[in-house]
């Protein structure tokens, strides 16, 4: 069952086009990812859901009830934001439970709803704190008390973890998501993080310039990138990208300012198109690998992580990033053979960017 | 109904209402009002028609009547040099003040604070102390200023035509100072300290630093400050009600005391509306101008 | 050692500014025949206390009361009427907005002395003379509301739009999240722009002066500008009209000092 539809929605600020014809359909229970570079329309999108702003164009359901012209408050969703926004002049407790003292619930029911809320998230003895005594961490717990103590049909979170540091943040990634889970709950997680975005959500929306690029599964985008934004977008460190132009004989690829080393592949491509070759870090390797082309590089520089090393390779004149698990034992300033096999190969025409498959 | 009780409710029909609370009442009381002042300053109006909704229509007579009048020119250089004298020491003084407190002593912002105590005063009651501290006789600025051996003889500030108006404009620096050292004071804190320190690398001296680092980056501000002194000054009734109330012989009068003495204390409330108006025109375009300086502050 | 220095220059330009305000109260407790001593005395020889008798002499109580009653109704008035417009203004970004701020910040400067001759013959025509202290509010409401609206805006810019907004997620309306929220957390900005209003308006002159016409409903300051007239020479008297008129506006003004500043550079200058 679908939860929330957007269709067709646009949303003008001014002379300013924010949203361009946003399509989504969101599963009953799914977690979604808003993901995109900052200034794309993320929040925009998220608060539209809220009802926080006004749309210009276009439809939204949420459980199959168009609610476009409904207010915040009768669309039934909960929304963490990025600062948190928690009443400075209410403790914790208030904050949690001043949407059920808004529905006027009978006191006993607060009480339980906001002591179970605050156990779940572990704010049992900070009930009576105001925000401004609580450290980043437990404010954002609170702000997630605020949400789940309403028990709504959707949850939206505004990039709810971009505050906290480190290691906290990939921390209560999982507990946001074992949350949801236990919830079952919809959820709707904006972040410019394309790591967050893949690693919590089931489905991901990418967006850009206020238009969705791309939406599917993570290892869909991962696999299948539509477009050059996305292949670059999602992955890290992000897909190298070097121009080719394709033989005449459709199934090569010279690489440009090093028309030395063509690469043939068993495609059939338009002789001559002029195409963007992109090659993710981590599908470069030093060693032959089954089906594979193979590349003269120069070492420019080489960087360890310890278990990870990242070496730049120059090619002609372009610089391809590869991503070794391990100690790969090159240095800078050697020459050295970079392999790939075929299928991992993407390809992008350098006009419109849009995946080319032949 | 229902449709404009749930745009109150939850649209924006609530920020509609709120703003028109404020606006209605505005336009009733302010905008209002200047009409009608236009209106009547193209009428005759007197104590006799004052009443009257249908007063005679004399176009631009009363402009006419109020510039062909000797006083017209009196009063203008009156208020020109009340204007421009005023601002001109309230501004050196409130700065030269903004400067030192600016600096790093023990209870710098805590005597600034007490300046701001003659900026809360009632200005009937500034010109009240002033007309005792002015007095001819037993005034204590004439003794100090005798003993001082600046002057030789009492200096009669209120009653004497050629100082009464110096009179009024020293009172109203005192009042002015204040405001021009707090938004000065404003300004100078904005000025990020490693800006000196890399111009002192650079070898500037204090004077240099000054000349070439606070000034410029205070333009916006001093626009603003000067701006804000004109439209001020151009307020400033009560001091001039309580020192010499435009005396001796109008020689302290200026545009707005005139416009006021001619509707409430002759009655020729037409004249009055006449200078009026003008005056009001006037400090709308400055206050344009302080707007559009304050615009430029941001862009920066 | 510097700043030793630094602090006696201060201490001394301070005390030089504040002289008008120590010789009023200095006068006031000199004795009658001591202020008219040739050279004059900076310490008061035989202190007085002449508080009471001025007080009633003058019949100040009813002067004051009838300050307090604009200076209350004006803060009231204005407040009531103020407070949303400011909220308004400072969370909608638009054109509108813009021209109606500009508006406001036109009206803020309109002096009161050339407001007064078509406030005083509309108000005429209206019959609101007839009772002249309510017209008094009236004006000088009209005079404050621009100033109040542009300074607690300026509260009102300080606060996350995100409050509001998760208070709308909440489940409240417009008008549970403004006076729930949003008025609660501009509460301190309100009030210290509020007493800012109050102290103004209890000096307030010109309008009291121009459409007050019986003297038993007259304000301080012009019950003080009569006690001036025009051969004034009770300058003791005077001097302890003056003291006893102002001294809750410096006490007031004092203790909010602080507050008042910030406020006030915050709404000048943005
Ligand atoms: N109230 C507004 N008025 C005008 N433009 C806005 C407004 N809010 C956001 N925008 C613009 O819309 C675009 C999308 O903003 P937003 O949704 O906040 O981006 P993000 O993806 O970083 O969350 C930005 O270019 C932003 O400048
Ligand atoms: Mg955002």
């Amino acid at each position: 069952m679908l939860q929330i539809e957007i269709d067709n929605l646009n949303k003008h600020y001014g002379g300013f086009h924010a949203l361009k014809n946003i399509d989504i359909a969101i599963r009953n229970g799914s977690f979604v990812a808003l993901v995109g570079p900052s200034g794309c329309g993320k929040s925009t999108l998220l608060r539209t859901l809220a009802g926080l702003e006004k749309t210009s164009s276009g439809d939204i359901r949420i459980a199959g009830t168009s609610v476009i012209a409904k207010p915040p408050r009768e669309r039934d969703v909960a929304m963490v934001f990025q600062s948190y926004a928690l009443y400075p002049h209410m403790d914790v407790e208030h904050n949690m439970n001043y949407s059920m003292r808004l529905k006027r619930r009978p006191r006993p029911e607060i009480a339980a709803r906001t002591r179970a809320a605050a156990e779940t998230l572990g704010l049992g003895g900070l009930l009576d704190r105001l925000p401004k005594a609580l450290s980043g961490g437990q404010r954002q717990r609170v702000a997630m008390g605020r949400a789940i103590v309403r028990n709504p049909k959707v949850f939206l979170f505004d990039e709810p973890l971009s505050n906290l540091d480190a290691a906290l943040r990939v921390h209560m990634r999982s507990e946001i998501r074992k949350l949801h889970e236990r919830l079952e709950a919809t959820s709707v997680y904006v972040t410019h993080d394309q790591v967050e975005a893949m690693t919590m959500a089931d489905h991901i929306v990418v967006m850009r310039l206020g238009v969705v690029e791309q939406q599917g599964s993570p290892l869909d985008l991962y696999d299948k990138p539509a477009n050059k934004f996305v292949a670059g977008f999602i992955g890290s460190p992000a897909m190298n990208f070097i121009p080719v132009v394709v033989g005449p004989d459709g199934q090569s690829l010279v690489i440009e300012q090093d028309l030395a080393q063509p690469l043939v592949l068993n495609r059939k491509l338009n002789p001559g198109s002029r195409l963007w070759a992109g090659l993710r870090p981590e599908h470069l390797s030093f060693a032959p690998v089954k089906g594979d082309l193979a590349l003269n590089a120069d070492v420019e520089s080489v960087e360890s992580t310890g278990s990870m090393t990242f070496v730049t390779a120059g090619v002609a004149s372009q610089q391809l990033v590869v991503a070794h698990s391990g100690r790969p034992g090159v240095e800078r300033g050697a020459v050295i053979r970079l392999h790939i096999s075929l299928e991992n190969i993407h390809l992008f025409d350098r006009e419109t960017e849009l995946a080319v498959s032949g | 109904m229902q449709g404009i009780i749930r745009t109150i409710r939850d649209g924006s029909g609530f920020d509609i209402l709120l703003l028109l609370l404020a606006l209605v009442y505005l336009v009733a009381f302010s905008a209002f009002p200047i009409i009608y002042n236009i209106i009547m300053s193209l009428q005759t109006v007197d104590m006799f028609t004052i009443a009257s909704f249908d007063r005679p229509f004399v176009g631009l007579k009363n402009y006419y009547d109020i510039l062909s009048q000797p006083l017209a020119s009196t009063i203008f250089w009156n208020t020109v040099k009340f204007v421009v004298l005023s601002i001109v020491f309230q501004l050196s003084i409130g700065f030269g003040l903004a400067l030192f407190f600016q600096q790093d002593f023990p209870g710098a912002t805590w005597l600034r604070g007490l300046f701001l105590a003659g900026w809360i005063m009632p200005a009937l009651v500034v010109g009240a102390i002033w007309k005792w501290l002015l007095a001819g006789d037993f005034g204590v600025i004439n003794y100090i200023l005798m003993s001082s051996g600046v002057t030789d003889e009492r200096i009669f500030w209120l009653s004497d035509p050629d100082v009464a108006l110096y009179a009024v404009i020293i009172a109203n620096v005192w009042l002015g100072i204040p405001f021009n050292m707090l938004l000065l004071s404003v300004g100078l804190a904005g000025i990020p300290r490693d800006v000196y320190e890399a111009a002192e690398l650079d070898g500037a001296g204090a004077f240099e630093r000054f000349r070439s680092i606070t000034l410029p980056l205070m333009r916006a501000q001093l626009g603003a400050v000067i701006s804000l002194g004109v439209i001020f000054t151009l307020q400033q009734f009560d001091l001039i009600a309580a020192l010499t109330q435009g005396g001796p012989a109008n020689s302290s009068n200026v545009a707005q005391y005139w416009s006021w003495q001619l509707s409430f204390q002759t009655y020729e409330i037409s004249l009055g509306s006449a200078v009026s108006v003008m005056m009001i025109l006037f400090v709308i375009v400055v206050a344009a101008v302080y707007v559009r300086s304050t615009h430029h502050e941001h862009s920066y | 050692m510097k700043r030793t220095i630094l602090l006696i220059i201060g201490l001394t330009i301070t005390a030089i500014y504040l002289f008008p305000l120590y010789w009023m109260y200095l006068t006031a407790f000199k004795a009658s025949t001591e202020i008219f001593q040739y050279p004059p005395s900076f310490w008061p020889s035989d202190p007085q206390w002449n508080f009471l008798e001025v007080w009633k002499a003058r019949d100040m109580g009813r002067y004051i009361w009838n300050s307090l009653l604009i200076a209350v109704g004006v803060t009231t008035l204005v407040t009531l009427l103020g407070t949303g417009c400011a909220y308004v203004l400072a969370r909608v970004r638009n054109i509108w907005m813009d021209m109606a701020l500009f508006a406001i910040l036109m009206m803020q400067v309109l002096p009161s002395s050339l407001m007064v001759t078509p406030i005083f013959v509309a108000f005429n025509q209206l019959g609101l003379l007839a009772s002249p202290r309510f017209a008094v509010i009236l004006a000088q409401t009209a005079k404050m509301l621009p100033l109040y609206i542009v300074l607690c805006r300026a509260t009102f810019v300080q606060l996350p739009r995100e409050l509001e907004d998760a208070a709308l997620v909440d489940g409240s309306s417009r008008i549970g999240a403004f006076f729930n929220i949003m008025l609660p957390l501009a509460k301190n900005g309100i009030l210290v722009t509020s007493v800012l209003i109050f102290l103004q308006s209890f000096g307030e002159y010109v309008y009291a002066r121009s459409l007050i016409a019986k003297n038993e409903l007259q304000t301080a300051s012009v019950g003080l500008q009569s006690f001036m007239g025009p051969n004034a020479n009770d300058w003791n008297g005077i001097m302890i009209y003056a003291a006893i008129y102002v001294t809750p506006i410096l006490v007031i003004f004092m203790l909010l000092q602080r507050r008042i500043v910030s406020g006030l550079t915050a709404g000048a200058l943005k």
